[in-house]
């Protein structure tokens, strides 16, 4: 292609070429960030879990903070590294990272309240901690997956919806989460969440090139 | 009949605007990529419409590489949307 003068009809043609050519939804590594995050919450529950199922011990559940700490560090860095390969910001992007980063917001917020309720009135509301990554997580997947049109990624997001919503009835009508039953949900939900869609994602990103 | 917009009514520019609003923004070597011409040519398509307010050009690093990143402007998203317009009517469509 060159700078030369066209006719009205090749203009047309011309924009039609470029729209066809830039309406890629989908990039190589996509679905590496989901992929990170899906494996690393499924890692540190399981270690949770497996740690106080040994010890008995309720401070192994400082551990959860490995997700926000490891995840908080690598997002940024394989965002930017996604965004350079790809060399295009499309506004389905814009949409995803408006709501992931306020996914993200919403989940230190709510850190800081139920770290305020522990410190001064000595209230454990950490159990809200479990429900808001399903719902939130879940919600901002269907989101993503509508604006891509991926239908994993929407299923996905509804089931991590269903165990956030079971999870916050548990919690209304005061039952205990019992590692036994909860642990499993919530793996199980993750994995259902973001590393099958994360899979999926780069399977069809490769397909696609 | 009203004059078509010269600065986009050439081939390459116009396929330059047309990717841009397609995206919120793109790099050079996508744009490369995509339009199929050469860095030199599109290199003074991008000053023209940059200088003409039509697209906006930064210029960055990753690494040690230079990486530039344009995205179209208010001004040139009008322009486009007036283009895509007067062409409609000169084509009766």
């Amino acid at each position: 292609m060159e700078e030369k003068k066209i006719t009205s009809l090749e203009g047309m043609a011309i924009i039609n070429e470029m729209i066809q050519r830039s309406k890629t939804r989908r990039f190589i590594g996509d679905g590496n960030i989901l992929l990170m995050w899906g494996y690393l919450v499924v890692g540190v529950a399981a270690l949770v879990w497996i740690l106080i199922d040994l010890t008995h011990n309720p401070a192994m559940n400082w551990f959860w903070y490995l997700i926000w700490i490891i995840g908080g560090i690598a997002t940024p860095i394989m965002a930017r590294k996604r965004r350079e390969k790809a060399g295009v910001t499309t506004y389905a992007d814009k949409i995803g990272n408006a709501v992931w980063t306020t996914v993200g917001l919403s989940a230190f917020a709510l850190t800081l309240i139920c770290l305020g309720f522990f410190l001064f009135s000595g209230t454990d509301t950490w159990s809200s901690m479990l429900m808001l990554p399903l719902l939130i997580v879940g919600f901002a997947e269907i989101v993503q997956g509508v604006a891509i049109r991926e239908k994993s990624l929407i299923w996905g997001g509804g089931i991590g919806i269903v165990s956030g919503l079971v999870t916050l009835c548990c919690i209304a009508g005061g039952i205990a989460l019992y590692a036994g039953w909860f642990m499993p949900m919530f793996i199980m939900s993750f994995a259902l969440m973001m590393i099958l869609p994360g899979h999926i994602l780069n399977y069809k990103s490769r397909k696609e090139r | 009949m009203k004059e078509l917009d010269p600065l986009l009514h050439s081939q390459l520019r116009l396929a330059v605007m047309s990717i841009l609003m397609n995206v919120e923004e793109a790099d050079f070597v996508y744009l490369k990529e995509k339009t199929s011409s050469t860095a030199g040519n599109l290199s003074v398509q991008l000053d023209k419409l940059s200088s003409a307010g039509y697209i906006a050009v930064e210029k960055g690093f990753v690494g040690k590489k230079p990486r530039t990143v344009c995205r179209v402007t208010d001004t040139g998203r009008k322009a486009f949307e007036e283009y895509v317009k007067d062409l409609r009517k000169l084509l009766n469509i």
